[in-house]
């Protein structure tokens, strides 16, 4: 069962309604405070890299119910120019935009699963699930 | 058959009952039955037995009662589910035999009576399974409740100064409620300094050490400072060995000492009074 | 909507009370140095309390101010800083090591009077 909800990612303020979306969905799905900000603040991450890499993009939030486990699911998807070296962003410390480097590898501790699917010139997906406890 | 089966049994009841036990106790790990006592041995097998007869002879109420009162029994007094299964099966086993030997049943039809008897086994197995989980599953659910409960309580031991000990192994469970406790309470009691003891803690390997290293930052990140107490000698040694770096940390080797510590660096101190 | 900044004596007291967006942040940036240079403050207190969440867009921003106000002179302490901000930020991987913080307001004014010396 998966209810969806999606923001369309073209400008800073879009950033912005991602995150109250997020927040709204992990309240209401009975999240704790410091579940909330780690969501909100994965989503941030996700969605500002769409922002700034690919230009537009979109941010959709999936509530998930499986096996009796709730959950929430960030699906971050873009037709950008793609991550040529995933294992490199993925480390902690690089940056191409001159930012804190703590933007994916971040967003991986923060959330329980991470899968980042990306080709050059194709595009980026990046999904990530937080379960309730 | 099904009578033929029932009526033997019955006939042969003493018997049976003997050769089960035997072939119980023969086969089965010594350690299992060694640390029950032997009459509480006896007089559950002769139940066992006697439920198995039970639903042979299909009296489906009590069987049904029995059965239930029986497994939560075997349950309690912790027999093994492996020795449980496998007094099922020698039963099949043992019955199949004496009844071939008495020759009550022909030697071609011997699989359908095996057969019979393995479905009447299976509901007993069935039962009594389902409740080993249901038990399992609850003791494990009031476990981890009970672990949570003991887990991480900030305890604010004078103005200022809180303390948190902690007791047991650091799994990453339960390093984040450690972490929202310590947070939680450092900001509802306005503590300055908050000293995490470890002195209940076995063993401080990396993953520990990057725990706590991460509950001292985001210690500093809402306000206050965080010491680490109760350094024992061989902790300290697997730290340095580890190459783990607790240099931005405070640290003592006791409670007593950080307590001193903290209340230096908030700006008071322990005086005796002059009798 | 700009943050706004008030003085006190020769600090600065900013509290941030609604959630900050890109831009809005890159104008408080700018609004502070302009503030610190016009006041010759020593000291800046910004409190963060109804934060309830910083990503590494915020944190960066926030730790530039911080290091550009010490190069103009002033010191800075944050205050308030949320139990569920503070384990994000850490589980991000951000570290604000050299930043002076304090439980509230109230603390940070007081930590910075002593480390201002008066």
């Amino acid at each position: 069962m998966e209810i969806q909800s999606c923001v369309s990612i073209l400008n800073e303020w879009d950033i912005v309604a991602a995150r109250q979306l997020g927040r709204n969905v992990a309240k209401e799905l009975g999240f704790g405070t410091v579940d909330q900000a780690r969501i909100t603040t994965a989503i941030s991450e996700l969605a500002r890299n769409i922002y700034l890499y690919a230009g537009e993009g979109q941010l959709c939030i999936d509530r998930l119910n499986e096996n009796g486990k709730a959950g929430l699911r960030i699906i971050a998807l873009d037709k950008g120019p793609g991550i040529p070296d995933i294992r490199k962003v993925m480390e902690d410390g690089f940056s191409t935009s001159g930012g804190l480097g703590a933007g994916l590898p971040g967003v991986r501790r923060l959330m329980d699963d991470f899968n980042i699917d990306s080709n050059p010139g194709e595009g980026t997906d990046i999904r990530a699930t937080k379960w309730l406890r | 058959m099904y009578n033929k089966i029932t009526a033997h049994i019955e006939d042969h009841r003493e018997e049976l009952e003997r050769l089960w036990k035997e072939q119980l106790t023969s086969d089965t790990d010594a350690r299992i039955i060694d640390i029950m006592p032997e009459h509480i041995f006896e007089s559950t097998s002769s139940e066992f037995f006697d439920i198995i007869l039970l639903n042979l002879k299909d009296k489906d109420r009590e069987y049904k009662e029995k059965l239930q009162s029986f497994s939560d029994k075997v349950v309690r007094l912790g027999w093994p589910v492996a020795l449980v299964v496998k007094g099922l099966r020698e039963f099949v086993h043992t019955v199949q035999e004496n009844l071939v030997q008495y020759g009550s049943i022909d030697k071609e039809r011997e699989g359908d009576y095996l057969e019979l008897l393995d479905k009447w086994m299976t509901p007993i197995s069935n039962e009594i399974i389902q409740t080993y989980a249901e038990t399992w599953e609850k003791t494990v659910s009031l476990q981890k409740m009970a672990l949570q409960e003991l887990s991480a309580p900030l305890i604010p031991v004078m103005e200022q100064i809180s303390v948190m000990p902690l007791v047991g192994t650091i799994d990453t469970e339960r390093a984040r409620l450690v972490m929202e406790n310590l947070l939680d309470g450092v900001v509802s009691h306005r503590s300055e300094v908050v000293l995490i003891d470890i002195t209940g803690v076995p063993v401080v390997d990396t993953m520990v050490a990057h725990h706590i290293i991460q509950a001292a930052e985001a210690v500093h990140l809402v306000g206050a400072k965080c010491m680490l107490v109760g350094i024992r000698p061989e902790i300290a040694q697997t730290i340095v060995n580890l190459g783990i770096d607790l240099d931005k940390f405070i640290t003592t080797s006791t409670m007593k000492k950080g307590v001193e510590l903290a209340l230096e660096m908030t700006g008071r101190k322990i005086v005796e009074l002059e009798g | 909507m700009r943050i706004p900044i008030l003085k006190l004596n020769d600090c600065l007291l900013i509290s941030i009370q609604w959630e900050l967006d890109d831009q809005t942040a890159l104008e408080f940036q700018e609004d502070l140095l302009k503030r610190i240079h016009e006041t010759n403050a020593r000291g800046v207190v910004i409190d963060i309390t109804s934060i309830d969440f910083i990503d590494s867009f915020i944190a960066k921003v926030l730790g530039d101010v911080i290091n550009m106000s010490r190069l103009m002179g002033a010191k800075v302490v944050i205050t308030g800083i949320q139990p569920a901000v503070a384990i994000t930020l850490i589980e991000l991987g951000i570290r604000l090591d050299d930043v002076m913080t304090a439980l509230d307001l109230e603390k940070g004014l007081e930590k910075l009077q002593q480390e201002l010396g008066d």
